[in-house]
């Protein structure tokens, strides 16, 4: 809420992130005094948020579909599988259709520019850290596999709900579809009560 | 109207591939600039310590809803040109639930995990990983969970259709519910424990009356467009317009006045309701219409059959190509958004889930066949002869074409004539050489209405079992009462007959089951009927075929008559009339029961004795044992000189009854369907009913003198 955080982001820019990047990634040293995320402070939220659904926009009067990272990772999933057994997944009636090429979806390619825009943005902001983001009293291990359980869980969730918080929930509750509002309202509601029982981990 | 890259099916083309890349981009960068690159940050919304991801998601979702509002307010685009995700209430709110759990586990959501990992974050990788494998998990359990998949399932459906509101309360409500939010997201997040931004509360309060602002702008953006269905919102767009027109052409697979009607009523709530329903029935051809295209050979249709190939190569509509589901995206590849792609099987259950799968794949001119093979048999081949409507020649001619063109030859030959000729006038009484004759023959229906144990130990062949107490029951109070015709209607649909079918009633020794079961066949205005004379005996006499085998039976549609609920038929009277008429020195009123029951010699009726008036008539007098220990009835002359005896007329009004019913079913029907009596009602509740009206007269008399006392 207030404006006196320039002087540490300048400090912070001024620390070029590329000669710090391979530091970091051979050995978690700066991770305990991480409690302040790198680089130059977040853009307002608002006008980012404002500009997110400028894109959102933009998808649905072009493409005719809303923003989703989710499908791709679906379907990398399908790719994956298919390279390790072949023959099981022409079965599975939920993905069979997406192939002879799973990856050939406009799902992958909108996941690979999130990554891009991502890391250009990273890059640029000085925000691009190689670690693992985690509590102060959390250990790494503990803190990966909360993590990969997590994934899991949303990975799963997210294909059975044909789309995750920003595909089922923001995409849908733009066009005012009613699932993507039963979705948004289930995710705050399963969310913070798993919040209270499994926050320590950033204490 | 613009065209999308989804209308035009062009969402995997090498130009939807780019855009998806360049939104993506854009997408990444605004989640990275708002800092969502952090799962440290992520996390900050369930401990409320950040509530970066909440501002971010609502004033995005405002932001884009206000948007597609405006651009579909002023007739820029149309609903049918977004790919829309049905709501489908079980998978969602689970899905939502299950997400929710693992974003708090995780600190991480797919998209923002992605950005993380371009961010550097190892936690993001491991979080994807996951998320790969949770995907795989889904597809190997999808087996188990197609049921829970579609539970709760009603198309598309919009907040304001389930909070039955209008478009407008929704959107300023979720403007309100957005901005009130914001400021509370400003009060819970306490102290910096991460780095945030500076949000002053002019900023906040400029960007809250922005948002109202523009909600306002968007509900009311006039609508740019010219009568007769053309929009036109910028001159540029002439031409885009009639690519979408032919886009959605394509797409619904119905004529292009629906299309056109779909466009012009975007944008208000009702509207966009009906563009919805529209919309929802929009990925189906009906049997009909996809006949009459494969007739016409219409080169823009791709029927494929997605059974397996045994069941194809048996038998398939003509110009079927038999695709499996699994090939089904290659070998189609150039037909997307070409022309329109018909799926068939059996039902419709592949070929939706097919036609979903391929429309994720940017197919959006995939329809399934309505109601699958199995409808379109009922709809387009079934012969008339077969139909319970009737229809008129030029009908039947049609049938018959649809039968020539896609049948092979040995099935499309004209079936015998309609109607199987019945062996004398109907109703009637046919002997066993004639069924014997006619067994086997399309439109015959035996019915045997023996006690179970007697049809299991040997029937005539395919001969259907029917208890006749089955055709009766309790009604308003009434026991043994024959059922309302919609009950028998049911009844006869699941035996598998037809209003066409000639239907022969065989019974054992109690030709008044025959009689009764010929009542519900009058009440449902089924004529169609013969009485088998002397029953099962007769036919075992003849030495012909018994056997065992239960028949197969596909079950029909038998019409229910429409009928009041206190008449319903034609012949049957209830108490009150019966008093009326008792009194009215007209009205016969014949009394089947037995001899003792009616003059109050039996004992166990509440109230024994009989209407007073009435003339005794035991259904026994009527019935005679005949060659081979039958019992059929009387010979038509004998019935005749006796009840010539007992009414005066032909077309005087008569009255019959019984204890319950079944016995004056006999002398109904032999007076009215053989003796040709015109006015004769049956009081089907009967002493049942009479008796436990203290106030309607009984008389309890010596029976008369001359008595065989048989019952």
């Amino acid at each position: 809420m207030s404006d006196t955080h320039s002087p540490d982001n300048s400090q912070a820019a001024a620390e070029s992130p590329a000669p710090d990047a391979g530091v970091h990634a051979s050995g978690p040293r700066s991770d305990r005094s991480d409690s302040q995320i790198p680089g130059a402070p977040p853009m307002n939220p608002y006008l980012a948020g404002m500009f997110l659904g400028l894109t959102l926009l933009a998808s649905y009067l072009i493409l005719g579909v809303g923003l989703t990272a989710s499908g791709g990772f679906a379907r990398m999933g399908a790719w994956l599988e298919h390279k390790l057994l072949p023959a099981r997944v022409e079965t599975l009636v939920s993905i069979a259709s997406w192939f002879p090429a799973p990856l050939s979806s406009y799902l992958v390619f909108m996941v690979l520019g999130v990554f891009a825009g991502g890391l250009l943005s990273a890059l640029t902001a000085g925000r691009m850290r190689f670690t693992v983001e985690r509590g102060p009293t959390a250990t790494c291990s503990r803190r990966l596999i909360l993590t990969l359980v997590g994934g899991l869980l949303a990975g799963f969730a997210a294909s059975l709900a044909q789309g995750d918080v920003l595909g089922q929930g923001l995409s849908g509750a733009a066009l005012l579809t009613t699932g993507g509002f039963v979705f948004l309202g289930c995710f705050l509601a399963a969310g913070y009560l798993a919040a209270w029982a499994f926050g320590r981990q950033w204490k | 109207m613009i065209a999308t890259l989804f209308s035009t099916g062009q969402l995997n083309a090498p130009l939807g591939l780019a855009v998806a890349l360049a939104v993506g981009f854009c997408f990444g960068l605004c989640l990275e600039k708002a800092g969502l690159g952090s799962s440290r940050r992520l996390s900050g919304l369930f401990l409320l310590t950040d509530m970066t991801l909440a501002k971010v998601l609502l004033s995005a979702l405002v932001t884009a809803a206000l948007g597609l509002v405006a651009a579909q307010r002023s007739g820029l685009i149309g609903l049918d040109a977004f790919s829309l995700i049905s709501t489908t209430l079980a998978p969602q709110a689970l899905g939502g639930a299950i997400f929710g759990l693992g974003f708090a586990l995780a600190g991480w959501c797919p998209g923002t995990a992605a950005v993380g990992l371009g961010s550097g974050r190892m936690d993001a990788l491991v979080f994807l990983a996951g998320v790969v494998l949770g995907s795989i998990v889904y597809g190997e359990a999808f087996p188990w969970l197609a049921p829970l998949a579609s539970v709760g399932g009603q198309g598309v459906t919009f907040l304001n259709q389930t909070l039955n509101a209008t478009t407008d309360q929704v959107v300023l409500g979720l403007t309100g519910a957005a901005v009130f939010a914001f400021w509370v997201c400003e009060v819970v997040e306490r102290g910096p424990a991460i780095a945030r931004p500076g949000v002053g509360r002019l900023f906040l309060a400029g960007f809250s009356a922005l948002l109202c602002l523009g909600s306002l702008v968007a509900l009311n953006l006039p609508r740019v467009s010219i009568p007769g269905g053309q929009h036109i919102s910028g001159a540029s767009n002439i031409a885009s317009n009639n690519t979408s027109g032919q886009a959605n052409g394509r797409t619904t697979g119905q004529n292009s006045e629906q299309t056109t009607g779909g466009q012009n009523a975007l944008g208000v709530s009702p509207e966009a309701r009906i563009l919805a329903d529209a919309e929802a029935g929009k990925g189906r051809l009906e049997p009909v219409e996809l006949a009459r295209r494969l007739m016409a050979r219409d080169p823009g249709l791709t029927l494929v059959d997605l059974r397996p190939k045994a069941e194809f190569d048996a038998f398939h509509l003509a110009g079927a190509s038999n695709i499996s589901m699994s090939q089904l995206p290659e070998v189609m590849a150039d037909k997307r958004g070409q022309g329109l792609i018909v799926l068939c099987a059996a039902g419709t259950t592949r070929p939706a889930q097919a036609r979903d799968a391929l429309a994720r794949l940017g197919f959006d001119n995939v329809v399934i066949l309505g109601g699958g093979l199995q409808e379109f048999f009922e709809q387009v081949l079934k012969p008339a002869s077969l139909r319970d409507e009737l229809f008129s020649a030029e009908a039947a001619a049609k049938i018959q074409t649809a039968r020539q063109f896609f049948l092979p030859a040995e099935l499309s030959r004209p079936q015998a004539p309609g109607l199987l000729t019945p062996p004398g006038p109907l109703p009637g009484l046919a002997d066993a050489t004639w069924l014997a004759q006619s067994l086997n023959k399309p439109g015959l229906k035996v019915v045997d209405l023996r006690p179970a144990a007697q049809y299991d130990s040997g029937h005539i062949p395919d001969s259907l079992s029917l208890v006749p107490d089955n055709l009766r029951g309790n009604v308003g109070g009434l026991p043994s009462q024959l059922l309302p015709g919609s009950l028998l209607a049911r009844h006869l649909g699941l035996m598998g007959i037809t209003p066409r079918d000639l239907v022969v009633l065989i019974t054992g020794r109690a030709p008044q089951d025959a009689t009764l079961a010929a009542m519900a066949l009058e009440r449902l205005g089924h004529s169609r009927y013969v009485l088998l004379k002397g029953g099962m005996a007769a036919w075992t006499a003849s030495s012909l075929s018994t056997d065992k085998a239960l028949p197969k039976v596909t079950a029909t549609r038998y019409p229910a008559p429409e009928t009041a609920d206190d008449a319903p038929d034609a012949f049957t009277v209830n108490g009150l009339e019966v008093l009326t008429a008792m009194t009215d020195g007209k009205t016969v009123i014949i009394d089947a029961s037995p001899a003792d029951a009616y003059s109050g010699d039996l004992p166990g009726d509440g109230r024994s004795g009989h209407i007073p008036g009435s003339v005794n008539r035991p259904f026994t007098e009527d019935q005679a044992a005949g060659p081979a220990d039958t019992v059929t009835v009387r010979p038509l002359d004998e019935l005749a000189k006796a009840y010539a005896a007992i009414i005066p007329g032909k077309d005087r009004p008569v009255i019959v009854l019984s204890r319950t019913g079944r016995d004056a079913s006999q002398t109904w029907w032999i007076l009215s369907r053989l003796l040709g009596y015109t006015n004769v009602k049956y009081y089907g509740a009967g002493w049942a009913e009479w008796a436990s009206h203290p106030e309607w007269p009984a008389v309890a008399s010596p029976p008369p003198a001359k008595q065989d006392k048989k019952s």
